[in-house]
């Protein structure tokens, strides 16, 4: 113990080193756990997402694509499907139930869906959880009725009967409104966790009345334009939508359905599993989480050398601090564990405050890395791997205290107390 | 004395090894009496047919032959391990894959049909598996349960709660 704290004074009088030291170290820990942290926080979100749905149907693309695209709000549908594939699809006997959905609009950034009532019914997400309303109802009839999510509604500051504008595509700031058919807000759902919470729900109806008057990829103009009185009044079956999900009966008949739909001779299709989307999607994610856990991995190691050079350097400087210790008794073993004991004292104080360092960056960023990026990082206790990465370093630092620790040893051998200056 | 021991430690053995799952092969899950499967081989006379033919031939291409294949209904309750490939269905928010479909054969080969449903066990697992590949196959262990069809709607399969699974790896 008592050399345990020899060292403590020794690292305390040469404090301003050491503190930087500890600081490098403290970084590149940090680095190294923010990257192991928004890796497995990035698989959690994705994998509760989606849950009890087994096809998803799109246009013909790539299976992550449709993914990304139909429940992650991510990218943009290559094109639409017609909706008698739609219905010819729903109506098969293997299918359970059929949500559709429209998606290419957006309210300031967030994405506008349009769907049925069934996506309220049959969407799940986490570990088969339905959808929940925290306030109001589902849109029913009229077509001007919007379901928000959760943090659409908290971010925007929209309460129940508040009216709000659709924007014409996706972008955060658009030039485009669809201004004269205003949607009412008659529900907000609770949160999810998911991109759930960022999408303005419309009805299939909705979705279609907002564009009725659109000739030619622009709004019609003078007498041309219908109201939305009118457009109440008319047929608003939709002629295409962008994707649909389907639970099916009988899940060994996902195959076969899946054959099904991406053999249809209607129209070009694309079916996918989600699981197997998901999955794919996580291979190709892996390559660039490898990389940038080496990475950091490189940065912790620069971090424990950069300690090594500045106890490798301070030991010529204290070859009388040494001298003297011996001359009073101190063995060269005892250097040495003064040694090995000052590497590890550094990289705890280090890892300690890369933790630390973590901590607060997540309490400082977790509010805008869940509005910007949709992910949530919780303040939880580190995971049994961050503990053995931590465990890790700790265990690299004392071989690495043992390098100038022989050299001390061996040196406090030879030198003893005849100081050659 | 010592007999008695042994008589006791083999009533304790006794449902240790009746628990012992048997290795199964996918070809036994087929019905031996099942319909065997004649190729379509009428001969074609009339060349002006032939169009038809090749209609017939380039799309809706390969559907699954046995959307109701008949499955052994002797195997429902068996314990036994399987060899097969995972497709996921349900992935928990740690990744594990809790809910999937066992296959024999898997890839992107879509010149013949997928599997018939007596090729295919819709497995459920508790604890689930960490899938790092799609292309690893496992060996899954579990008392099978054989669903006989009963209507258009319900598809006949074979269905098992996995109590193991495990990397297959192959026998050196």
């Amino acid at each position: 113990m008592y050399l345990f704290r020899l060292a403590m004074a020794s690292l305390a009088n040469r404090r301003f080193t050491a503190i930087l030291t500890a600081f490098a170290i403290a970084l590149s820990v940090c680095l190294l756990l923010a990257v192991e942290r928004v890796r497995t926080e990035a698989r959690a979100s994705f994998a509760s997402t989606i849950s009890g749905t087994d096809l998803i149907v799109g246009a013909r693309s790539g299976s992550v694509n449709l993914l990304l695209y139909s429940v992650f709000r991510i990218g943009n549908a290559t094109n639409n499907i017609r909706w008698d594939s739609f219905e010819h699809f729903a109506s098969n006997p293997k299918v359970k139930w059929a949500i559709p959905m429209s998606l290419g609009d957006s309210h300031r950034g967030y994405r506008v869906m349009g769907t049925t009532e069934a996506y309220f019914e049959h969407y799940q997400y986490g570990r088969q959880q339905h959808l929940e309303l925290a306030d109001g109802r589902a849109f029913a009839s009229d077509p001007f009725e919007v379901v928000l999510g959760a943090e659409v509604a908290e971010a925007l500051h929209y309460k129940l009967g508040d009216k709000l504008v659709l924007a014409h595509g996706v972008a955060a700031i658009s030039l485009v409104k669809h201004d004269d058919k205003p949607f009412t807000v008659v529900g907000i759902l609770k949160r999810t966790g998911t991109p759930v919470d960022r999408t303005l729900h419309i009805s299939l109806g909705g979705m279609e009345a907002i564009h009725i008057d659109w000739k030619n990829g622009v709004p019609a103009q003078g007498n041309g334009r219908i109201s939305a009185d009118q457009a109440r009044n008319m047929d608003l079956t939709p002629q295409a939508i962008t994707a649909f999900m389907l639970g099916l009966n009988s899940k060994i008949s996902t195959f076969a359905l899946q054959r099904e739909i991406n053999e249809f001779r209607g129209e070009p299709l694309l079916a996918i599993l989600p699981g197997v989307a998901l999955q794919e999607l996580w291979s190709l994610m892996g390559t660039a989480e490898k990389a940038l856990f080496v990475i950091s991995l490189f940065v912790v190691l620069t971090g424990l050398i950069g300690m090594l050079t500045a106890i490798l350097t301070s030991l010529n400087e204290r070859r009388r601090e040494m001298a003297i210790l011996r001359s009073v008794g101190a063995r060269p073993w005892h250097i040495a564990t003064l040694l090995v004991l000052e590497a590890f004292a550094l990289a705890l104080a280090g890892v300690t405050a890369g933790l630390a360092l973590l901590y607060i960056g997540i309490a400082a960023a977790q509010g805008y890395v869940q509005s910007a990026y949709g992910l949530y990082l919780p303040l939880g206790w580190p995971s049994e791997y961050e503990w053995t990465l931590m465990a890790g370093i700790l265990l690299a630092a004392l071989l690495m205290g043992s390098v100038p620790a022989w050299r001390a040893y061996r040196q406090s051998l030879a030198d003893g107390l005849s100081i050659r200056l | 004395m010592p007999r008695a021991l042994l008589a006791l430690l083999l009533i304790v053995a006794l449902p240790l090894w009746a628990a012992e799952p048997r290795d199964l092969a996918w070809s036994e899950m087929i019905p031996p009496d099942a319909p065997p499967e004649v190729p379509n081989m009428t001969p074609l006379h009339d060349l002006s047919k032939m169009g038809d033919a090749l209609a017939a031939e380039s799309a809706p291409a390969a559907k699954q032959d046995l959307p109701n294949a008949p499955v052994v209904k002797a195997l429902d309750g068996q314990q036994i391990r399987l060899p097969g490939y995972i497709v996921p269905l349900e992935v928990s928010e740690e990744g594990r894959t809790t809910d999937f479909l066992l296959v024999p054969y898997f890839g992107a080969c879509i010149h013949v049909p997928p599997p018939p449903s007596n090729q295919i066990v819709h497995v459920k697992s508790e604890v689930g598996v960490k899938l790092d590949e799609l292309y690893q196959p496992y060996w899954v262990e579990g008392p099978m349960q054989v669903k006989p069809s009963t209507s258009e709607l319900a598809d006949a399969g074979y269905q098992m709660e996995a109590q193991k699974i495990y990397v297959y790896e192959l026998p050196e």
